[in-house]
């Protein structure tokens, strides 16, 4: 960006077979300094579609976006299901890298990229200071409804460290985020506002052995429509994944007004059940969820309608679901809404801005449940107020401003909807996550690396082996472009797995087997583990806040208990 | 008498039914009542009951006692999206739903 310039590479020879989370991360380790200023010249923003993007293999339409996070200081990869990703893909692009800054302050770009070439242009100053959901149907008035858009909203050209990445979803809202990290204020930093994508005429991606490819899409095609988790009409499909609201509820692992308690008295009124049944009342006919991206067969992204039948928001995803509601003590599905919808319009991670406004209400600013107060609390963020900077930049710097205790992150990072004292599993997963707290690095470990109270078993070290399996097989989805909820029938259904890697394989031409694409995912784990070392980050960084440690959380009335000597023991490979 | 908080399509055998509330069950209990008894005497059909069950809070087999004043939930078999990777399960034998 520093002379507003494009250019293109050849894919070097390491990055051949390499997509999604694989090659950012590749990236981000080659090319950025790991004690770079996040949002200075140095810092790099790159996305990249997974292995198998722009085929026919289903849900795989993921796009990896990567760099240094403003939030955590770590290196930071963070994923969307994206028309774009398949776009770009089909226009035989692996990567793309953002890199440097303009001298210029306050004026930003648009990257328009098509079969003829990429450009940057000025974005038109009437297109800035404003919500996505104002300034897309210009954006589309332009460049015509067949575009594939990713942008920063608001908080991005503040720089704001929950800033998300959105990109457009299937009906050109701007709806779908990579949210976690704050890479917005980094895309912000480098004067980027849009790319816009039009694949017309695009050449599409020809798989090196086509029938293995197509054994491999017709294996897991199989495993997904079977599942009843991934099924038409399955849970993922009716419920969306605010079905989890009231099923973490009862496990006692829903955190609820600023982690303070892991059960909330009005999950029911706002979970997946009560979506599905309030849109049935104000539509008069059921309404099964719709697909965040082409060629996704699972179906999860609802949309949630006013009393007058016309659309308020999409998608209340159940970490948005909780994040703006349970954890806030908010229980009214209308006023969720309306957050998610100002988190879209204003460019923000729904995470990192529910657990914010938490922290807010606990040191005050609102009372827990108070909605009217929460949405004026999120104005101030889109109008960059002090006090909406201060809340802009997440729930740890809020917690120190106002002097809150009570901040549950991890380097930086807000916990999702997953109360590490109940499901103390997922505590080892926030801790030693290469992100910051985050659910999405690794789902599992729990049964393999506790006994029963949390207490540390004599043979650890070998059951950490089988969990860091696990998150390595996590980074590996992440790296072909599959979303990870095809986890649910890939693990379940062996031949579903075997469909995966059949895929890759037939894709790339390569002749990887299960036990070699774990160790793909290891490969990846391991360097972004050595950036984040490189960065300045110990093993003394891997820990929860010390809350948790002494505050006792009902109705389990735990704490989190597992050993130092345990969270070590996840990356000693 | 033990507290039976029901989701989804088991709903019907509570008074309340809204799928936005809860729908509560009270059942006298035996002694050495397990789970999969207080259910069977329900009526409840048991190839619609999934994985997710909790026994006060603890994610639960079938086969777990039960006791007075124990609080049960159980989501039906098209809605067991806590997967099976983030708890142990307690009181759950090898042909329990999975």
């Amino acid at each position: 960006m520093n002379d507003r310039t494009v250019k293109y590479d050849e894919v070097p020879e390491k990055y051949r077979l390499r997509g999604g989370r694989w090659l950012t991360s590749s990236i981000v380790c080659d090319e950025v300094p790991p004690t770079c200023h996040p949002l200075g010249p140095s810092n790099k923003v790159t996305i990249a579609p997974g292995i198998v993007t722009g085929t026919e293999a289903p849900t795989s339409a993921r796009i990896s976006v990567g760099g240094k996070s403003p939030l955590t200081g770590t290196i930071k990869e963070t994923n969307s299901g994206a028309k774009l990703s398949q776009q770009i893909a089909r226009l035989g692009i692996k990567a793309i890298v953002f890199e440097g800054q303009p001298e210029e302050k306050g004026k930003f770009w648009t990257v328009e990229l098509s079969r003829s070439g990429a450009k940057l242009v000025p974005t038109p100053p009437d297109w800035l200071g404003k919500g996505l959901y104002d300034v897309f149907p210009h954006l589309y008035k332009k460049y015509g409804d067949k575009v594939a858009v990713m942008a920063i909203g608001l908080a991005g050209e503040m720089k704001m460290a929950m800033a998300g990445v959105c990109f457009s979803d299937m009906k050109g809202r701007p709806s779908r985020y990579a949210g976690r990290g704050g890479i917005g204020a980094v895309l912000g930093s480098k004067g980027l506002k849009f790319l816009v994508v039009d694949d017309t005429g695009a050449p599409g991606v020809e798989p090196a052995d086509k029938e293995l490819f197509e054994t491999g899409c017709k294996k897991l095609t199989e495993a997904l429509l079977k599942h009843d988790i991934t099924k038409p009409k399955g849970a993922l499909n009716t419920y969306g994944t605010a079905v989890l609201i009231n099923i973490i509820n009862e496990a006692g692992g829903l955190p609820t007004r600023n982690f303070s308690n892991g059960t909330f008295e009005g999950a029911a009124k706002i979970a997946g059940e009560a979506i599905f049944d309030g849109n049935k009342k104000r539509l008069g006919k059921e309404l099964y969820n719709h697909a965040c991206s082409p060629g996704c067969i699972i179906q999860c992204s609802n949309t949630w309608y006013k009393p007058d039948a016309t659309e308020h928001t999409s998608c209340i995803e159940y970490e948005s679901d909780w994040a703006l509601g349970a954890n806030c003590g908010i229980s009214d599905l209308d006023i969720i809404a309306e957050l998610n919808q100002l988190c879209n319009n204003y460019g923000l991670d729904t995470i990192e801005a529910g657990g914010t406004l938490a922290v807010a209400m606990d040191a005050g600013l609102a009372n827990f449940g108070d909605g009217k107060k929460a949405i004026e609390l999120m104005h101030e963020i889109g109008k960059g107020t002090p006090l909406g900077r201060v809340l802009g930049n997440g729930a740890a710097v809020t917690g120190k401003v106002f002097g809150v205790v009570r901040v549950p992150n991890v380097k930086g990072q807000n916990m999702p909807a997953y109360e590490p004292r109940a499901i103390k599993g997922i505590g080892v997963t926030y801790a030693t996550s290469t992100m910051g707290a985050d659910h999405t690095a690794g789902y599992t470990i729990a049964p393999e690396i506790l006994s029963v109270g949390g207490k540390a078993d004599p043979l650890a070290t070998q059951k950490g082996e089988l969990s860091r399996n696990f998150q390595a097989a996590t980074a590996f989805i992440d790296s072909t472009g599959h979303c990870l909820f095809i986890a649910f029938a890939i693990l379940d259904i062996a031949s579903g797995f075997e469909g995966m890697v059949e895929e890759c394989n037939g894709v790339l031409g390569t002749k990887w087997t299960g036990d070699e694409v774990t160790k793909i995912g290891l490969d990846v784990l391991r360097m972004e583990r050595n950036f984040n070392e490189a960065a300045g980050f110990t093993k003394a960084h891997d820990r929860l806040p010390e809350f948790m440690k002494y505050e006792k959380l009902p109705p389990h009335n735990t704490v989190f208990d597992v050993s130092d000597e345990v969270l070590d023991s996840v990356y000693k490979f | 008498m033990i507290e039976i908080h029901l989701y989804g399509k088991l709903r019907r055998f509570a008074k309340s039914k809204d799928p936005a509330g809860d729908s509560v069950v009270r059942v006298p209990v035996k002694e050495n009542d397990t789970i999969l008894d207080v259910l069977l005497r329900l009526g409840v059909p048991l190839h619609e009951v999934g994985s997710n069950i909790f026994l006060n809070w603890q994610y639960s087999g079938l086969s777990r006692r039960v006791q007075d004043r124990d609080r049960l939930a159980v989501f039906p078999d098209d809605m067991q999206l806590l997967y099976k990777w983030y708890f142990q399960r307690i009181g759950a034998k090898d042909n329990d739903p999975s």
